[in-house]
């Protein structure tokens, strides 16, 4: 029997994710565009995962869009909430995962997944960029570093300096200010991260904590707030290496379950 | 099916234009009174021959209205007083001011030092204690002094007889728009969630009589249409206000039907009639204890719970949409114990956000697609 390719795309706000599923299970390729909906982004993901595939649009049985561009991107057979897809992902990347925290660029979400791996019930943040992605970026500017130093920094902190978890503006002034007074970068690291894993929290609480737990989203790749955040839920968080990508991965495999039926 | 469409897009031409309808009956030389949510003896306007010309926010950006009101205070209030600093509504001969949440206990204030006499307010306060005999007492009170009000404005004196027939003219009303949505709910293909909101709201900008006589003849034509199956889901609704343009459009584009609801600007204001009486404003006051389901309305056993999750039954519900105003506070409290009331009995239910000032829809319909997945499955 012909080996079945499908495809999932996850248009985000900030970077476009694509990855192409071999007969459901086996990842041809997959890349990662950090340029999200409205730009070239999600374009070049897709041809950058083909071309990594050595496919032609035409061999594949499904393409299936995710993500807040979803509805913008053109040629996809099934359009699916970043929601569903995330869960399908992430119960596959983590096998067993019941709940799902997702720190994207723009927004946060906690996720209830059945044991079968389907999406039971979920919340998302407000309005408030407050954590999130974009709330990391934002730290780490004033900070002068870059986002992907985070991490480092964090583990060599000897304390953590109190930020506030509400709001990404004032937070910025408490910064500012805690730099004037001359802290310890490091420790105020840990504070921002401490202050996302405060606010995620918060989130999943609300929906309920059911272990096992796992991370999805580029924050997940941070282990300063993967630590913070298992300090702060008291339970054990689990990262796949292919967190990021969890979305497209979903909405791959969803396509597969579509087509055989 | 023309006849169907015909009228619910004369009343959503209504909705789309209320300024319209307040202008008419204006230069008709009937008086307009503005009601602001919830609760307030509309009757008592009809009955001294005005028009009760309902309030509940525009779709539009506050600006003003955070000289008097701080940000996160809910869009309904900010917008009806932006609209009112504005002149928009200087029309109005007075407005209709209930005292039943925090945000709006300042309303009157900031009206008054914001619109000034040009808009008098008549403040409405009504028993929190709403079912006890003394609560209906202290209600029909404060309502004779209402009246007393009105019929300064009106410069006439409104008799009992007057009055009951305004309840009667409400009580048909009421009837009507229950008939109509009971009739919505079975041909769903044949009114959107756009076209039954917009049908419901009408009524707060026409005379009610005028809307009766509309609905019914809608309810006609939408029982003589065949049968049609219906592949789409369906919910019911709860909050203040689910007349969201853009929200009621996600909701189309996701095949979801609104087969009943529990919003305070639509069933919560006609499942109950107004008891008929020796004295009529004491029916009114009546009235007030007897509806359940809003979040403003003392409320100790969560009845508005119950009354949701039996009418979810009732209708064959596949879930249930909470339509969260937001920063409102009432609104919030309830959200918890209904909840959990929902969970207990295996209804899902989905929280969306919405506020008359947001441009950005994108995370409610994510949620609502992501919830249209859960409920298909
Ligand atoms: S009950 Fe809620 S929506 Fe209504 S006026 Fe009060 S705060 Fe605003």
């Amino acid at each position: 029997m012909a080996d079945i390719y499908t495809l999932g795309i996850d248009v985000g706000s900030t970077t476009s994710k694509c990855l192409i599923l071999k007969n459901g299970t086996e990842i041809a390729a997959s890349s990662l565009i950090p340029a999200g909906t409205g730009t070239s982004g999600p374009g070049r993901a897709l041809a950058e995962t083909l071309n990594d595939a050595g496919l032609k649009l035409e061999e594949l049985a499904a393409v299936t869009a995710t993500g807040y561009g979803r509805n913008t991107f053109e040629g996809a057979d099934f359009v699916v909430s970043e929601l569903s897809c995330h869960a399908l992902g992430a119960a596959a990347l983590m096998p067993g995962v019941r709940t799902v925290i997702d720190i994207g660029g723009q927004d946060a979400k906690v996720l209830r997944v059945s044991p079968a791996g389907r999406l039971e019930r979920f919340l998302m943040n407000d309005k408030c960029a407050a954590g999130t992605g974009r709330f990391l970026e934002v730290m780490a500017r004033v900070l002068e570093t870059d986002v992907s130093q985070l991490a480092e920094m964090d583990e060599k902190a000897k304390g953590v300096v109190p930020i506030s978890s509400t709001c990404t503006v004032f937070a910025e002034s408490e910064v500012i200010s805690q730099l004037a007074k001359n802290v310890d970068i490091r420790d105020l690291v840990a504070g921002i991260h401490a202050s996302v894993a405060v606010r995620t929290a918060g989130l999943a609480r609300r929906l309920g904590v059911t272990a096992p737990v796992g991370m999805t989203g580029g924050v997940a790749r941070n282990a300063g707030v993967v630590r913070a955040l298992e300090k702060e839920l008291n339970a054990p968080i689990a990262v796949s290496p292919m967190a990021q990508l969890a979305g497209a991965y979903g909405a791959a495999l969803y396509g597969f379950k579509k087509k055989e039926g | 099916m023309n006849e169907v469409k015909m009228l619910l897009d004369e009343l959503a031409a209504v909705c789309a234009n209320p300024k319209a309808q307040l202008d008419a009956a204006v230069a008709d030389g009937r008086k307009c009174v503005g009601v602001l949510p919830y609760f307030s003896p509309e009757e008592l306007v009809y009955a001294a021959g005005m028009l009760p010309f309902g309030l509940w926010g525009a779709e539009m950006q506050a600006n003003e209205s955070k000289r008097y009101y701080p940000a996160f205070i809910c869009s309904l209030l900010h917008t009806v007083l932006e609209l009112g600093l504005k002149g928009a509504l200087n029309d109005l001969s007075a407005i209709m001011v209930p005292i039943c949440c925090d945000s709006l206990k300042g309303f009157g204030a900031n009206w008054k030092y914001g619109v000034g006499e040009a808009v008098p307010v008549i403040d409405v306060a009504w028993a929190e204690n709403r079912k006890i005999p003394a609560g209906v007492e202290f209600t029909r009170s404060q309502f004779r002094k209402v009246l007393g009000q009105l019929e300064a404005i009106a410069g006439d004196r409104v008799s009992d007889a007057e009055i009951g027939a305004s309840v009667a003219v409400y009580n048909e009303n009421r009837a009507a728009l229950r008939a109509f949505s009971a009739a919505a709910a079975r041909r769903p293909e044949a009114v959107s969630p756009t076209a039954r909101c917009a049908a419901i709201k009408a009524g707060y900008f026409m005379d009610r009589a005028e809307h009766t006589e509309k609905l019914n003849a809608l309810t006609a034509a939408l029982a003589a249409l065949p049968e049609q199956k219906w592949d789409g889901l369906r919910v019911v609704t709860t909050g203040i206000l689910a007349d969201s343009p853009a929200l009621l459009r996600i909701l189309e584009d996701n095949q979801i039907a609104v087969v009943g609801d529990q919003i305070a600007q639509e069933s919560v204001n006609f499942r109950v009639d107004t008891p008929v009486t020796d004295d009529p404003v004491e029916g009114i006051a009546q009235r007030l204890g007897q509806v359940e389901g809003c979040s403003v309305l003392f409320d100790p056993g969560k009845q508005r719970g119950k009354e949701l999750i039996e009418l979810a039954k009732k209708v064959n519900a596949d879930g249930i949409l909470w339509v969260m105003t937001k920063f409102c506070d009432p609104e919030e409290y309830d959200y918890v114990p209904v909840k959990r009331m929902a969970d207990a009995a295996g209804i899902p239910l989905l929280a969306v956000e919405v506020d008359q000032q947001m441009v950005n829809y994108e995370q409610a319909r994510s949620a609502i697609e992501a919830f249209a997945e859960i409920l298909r499955f």
